[in-house]
């Protein structure tokens, strides 16, 4: 190699350490230009709306505070925020028990156990879109699926996406429908846990509660904190169900936050109140996922195996 | 040798500057500016000639949304740049997974607007309001043929496309509400169907009556019988959706605008108003001849299956439908819909428009001139997805060529000429609109379809809610 080309050489791929970093980081960049492009650029961006009222047509126009002082006026605000912790609170727990639940019995040594796996999964990789019509039909007041059994039980129908007192729960049991991904994780998780342990507890005279409560929920705790903090957030960013199926009603009822904001943004022409209302959500899910991890993540019990 | 270390900042801030440049590159603006219509008035646009292209270059007009519909496109395209040897008509399709709405407003909040959009009447007066725009007065002034008084059906057209005097697009056709029945249905029953003819639409009691006698339990009683099952009713008398066309068509025959063409406020707290919607409340609620409007729109079936398999007596929707509902099993009938104190029904459609920052807006205004002559929209009203909004189209001879079997059902010229155009009104949607509907209207509608609330006792608050949102948008 002549010195000519040796000098026009960056001093890091002289080396082979230098040449490895490069190339670790170009394998990374990708990812780190889509972050810069498509995450804090348009976040930095968001930073920026906060203070203008922009309605994506004509010039934006300064106007301080007045989208943060419009929080303290707009009532839809606190409804979606409502709605949203509603369905936080129900469908992640509920969620989470249920899917362990079921992970336990798709753990089970059993013939055809790996069909039971997939029938249980495929719901999670139905599209949103499929989902909405499906489960419009099966909670149709008219012809629904769910009604029909209730009539022929002889009781009454219930209108479950028109009274605003329904709607929510319908969401959330269409949600458990597609818990098969948690149900994934937890299953891999339950399958990490090495047969010895068990063995063990056997010899100690561990029954099948025993060892439930002192080998499977300990170990497999990690998994369920990793899908606490993803339902929590999963569950502030709904957006789908209450676009598709009740379009933010009955009454408002099913009105989430991400589709309020969206709506503020797109339909009423306001983007600087959407960004306003989108930091907070940011705020409001990074603060919980601190709590959690502060008082829930210490009850998590990790174990080399 | 020395080396040195890339350190991960210096990667980073290198990183984020190229990405940064890439960004700024691509949200740049165009090097050409815009130009406007040469004849805007001040104020409104600069007045600026457009710079003729080069002999063989060709002007590409895009135009975003559909104008009417895909299956004649090429032919469509190839008369227009025959006619228009110099511009080239480019059809924006609509990205997947977004709206037509979202899609425009991305591409004008990224500085590259199509230079023609269908704009619907919701947020039409918005987009005026704002300059999004370009003002086609001038343009239909020296227009030989649009300039004439009676080239559209007036005065729907005005109050369609007038905003502060000035119009900034053309109704691409009208549409209107109205009843549908499966032919054999009525015959089977003996009964009587709707006339298409408003001079004979059913008064409010009578429409009751038919419906009452056209809705049937699973033992065969009526609403009226007792023991009358309505957990099990086998044949709905009515279908009368509860979305604004329909409402307003309601409204409208009992006597009074949803929203005042003078004062731009939703009048809906109006005895009258309130009167008309209670009363499509209660065919649900009360007369019980009508399912549940959102259990219905959610079901997902088409309106011809409801009228095939005759769950469904009289269909409620627009004249849009005779388009696919002609073919249905047991003949397709048409009717009026019934008066209140006059026969009325709402007159709708989507506008074409130029966007004001168009670098072509001569060319663009032949496009648009195009998609508004009589040979345009006359194939959309053959085919029966349209109604005429061109006086060209509606004289005797005009409606013997288009209105005409197996599309449309006998006596449907009375749709058009009498029902439509004489009794058809437009709703003005004012600034505003859609988010004082949506966050005032709407959850009080949801209590009063489902019987949880008196349309007298929630709706003049909402409306005055409305009103009062409207108000604040319109100053923004």
């Amino acid at each position: 190699m002549s010195a000519n080309t040796q000098r026009l050489k960056l001093p890091l791929l002289r080396t082979e350490k230098g040449r490895r970093t490069i190339t670790g980081y170009l394998f990374i960049l990708p990812f780190i230009l889509g972050f810069l492009i498509w995450f804090l650029l348009p976040a930095a961006v968001a930073v920026w709306l906060t203070f203008y009222d922009w309605n994506m047509i004509r010039d934006p126009i300064f106007i301080g505070l007045e989208n943060f002082k419009e929080i303290f006026r707009d009532k839809l605000f606190l409804q979606s925020l409502k709605v949203t912790a509603y369905y936080t609170l129900v469908s992640v727990p509920v969620s989470l028990v249920l899917s362990f639940l079921v992970a336990m019995l798709l753990n089970s040594k059993v013939r055809g156990i790996s069909v039971f796996r997939t029938i249980f999964y495929i719901p999670s990789i139905v599209p949103a879109v499929a989902n909405a019509v499906l489960w419009n039909f099966v909670f149709n007041t008219e012809f629904g699926l769910i009604n029909m059994v209730l009539r022929a039980l002889g009781l009454p129908k219930v209108m479950w996406l028109q009274k605003p007192e329904w709607a929510m729960p319908a969401l959330i049991l269409m949600s458990l429908w597609g818990l098969g991904g948690g149900v994934v994780i937890y299953l891999a998780g339950l399958q990490g846990i090495p047969e010895t342990l068990y063995e063990a507890a056997e010899i100690d005279g561990a029954g099948r509660w025993a060892k439930l409560r002192y080998v499977t929920v300990p170990l497999i705790s990690p998994v369920m904190f990793f899908n606490l903090i993803m339902g929590i957030i999963g569950s502030f960013q709904v957006f789908t169900a209450g676009f598709l199926i009740t379009a933010g009603g009955p009454q408002n009822a099913t009105l989430f936050y991400v589709l309020y904001t969206y709506r503020t943004g797109i339909q009423y022409f306001d983007m600087g109140y959407a960004a306003v209302l989108a930091w907070i959500l940011f705020f409001i899910i990074l603060g919980l996922t601190l709590f959690v991890f502060k008082y829930v993540g210490r009850l998590v019990h990790y174990e080399t195996i | 040798m020395q080396t040195k270390r890339m350190s991960r900042r210096e990667f980073l801030l290198l990183a984020g500057a190229a990405s940064g440049a890439v960004v700024l590159a691509a949200c740049g603006q165009p090097t050409t500016q815009p130009t406007a219509a040469p004849t805007a008035k001040p104020g409104d646009t600069k007045v600026e000639p457009t710079a003729a292209p080069p002999a063989a270059e060709k002007v590409k007009i895009e135009f975003l949304g559909e104008p009417g519909g895909t299956e004649w496109r090429e032919e469509e395209k190839a008369k227009f740049e025959g006619e228009n040897s110099n511009i080239e008509w480019i059809q924006v399709e609509q990205a997947e997974g977004v709206s037509r709405l979202e899609q425009l407003l991305s591409l004008v909040a990224a500085g590259t607007p199509p230079d023609c959009a269908r704009v619907e009447s919701d947020v039409y007066r918005t987009f005026c309001k704002d300059k999004l725009l370009l003002s086609l007065d001038n343009y239909i002034a020296s227009d030989a043929e649009m300039s004439k008084p009676d080239y559209w059906i007036q005065p729907q057209e005005k109050d369609r496309c007038s905003y502060e005097g000035q119009w900034y697009g053309i109704g691409a056709c009208w549409v209107a509400p109205h009843f549908y029945y499966n032919r054999s249905l009525f015959e089977e029953l003996g009964v009587e169907p709707p006339s298409n003819d408003p001079d004979e639409a059913w008064d409010w009691e009578k429409f009751l009556d038919v419906a009452r006698e056209l809705t049937v339990d699973a033992n065969g009683k009526h609403p009226n019988d007792s023991g009358f099952d309505v957990d099990r009713v086998e044949r709905w008398g009515v279908y009368w959706p509860t979305w604004w066309i329909p409402l307003h068509a309601a409204v409208q025959s009992n006597g009074v605008d949803w929203v005042d063409p003078e004062t731009q406020q939703i009048v809906l707290d109006k005895p009258e108003a309130m009167e008309a919607l209670q009363r499509i409340a209660d065919l649900t609620l009360v007369h019980h001849v009508a399912p549940t409007a959102a259990s219905f729109d959610a079901l997902g079936m088409g309106e011809a299956e409801f009228l095939e398999t005759k769950k469904v007596a009289l269909y409620n929707t627009g004249s849009w439908s005779v388009n696919w509902l002609w073919e249905i099993e047991g003949g397709l009938g048409t009717g009026v819909l019934p008066k209140m104190t006059r026969p009325a029904t709402d007159m709708q459609a989507h506008l074409i428009t130029i966007v004001k920052d168009t670098k072509h807006p001569d060319e663009a205004w032949k496009l648009i001139r195009f998609l508004s002559l009589p040979w345009f929209q006359e194939r959309y009203c053959k085919n029966a997805l349209w109604l005429p909004s061109q006086t060209a189209l509606m004289t005797d001879t005009a409606i013997a060529n288009w209105c005409t079997p197996p599309e449309h059902p006998e006596g449907y010229d009375l749709i058009v000429t009498e029902y439509t155009a004489k009794y058809g009104h437009y709703l003005t949607m004012p600034v505003g609109y859609a988010k004082a509907n949506e966050t005032a209207l709407t959850p009080v509608f949801d209590q009063i379809w489902i019987g949880d609330a008196k349309v007298a006792d929630v709706l003049p608050a909402a409306v005055e809610e409305a009103n009062r949102i409207m108000k604040e948008e319109q100053a923004r």
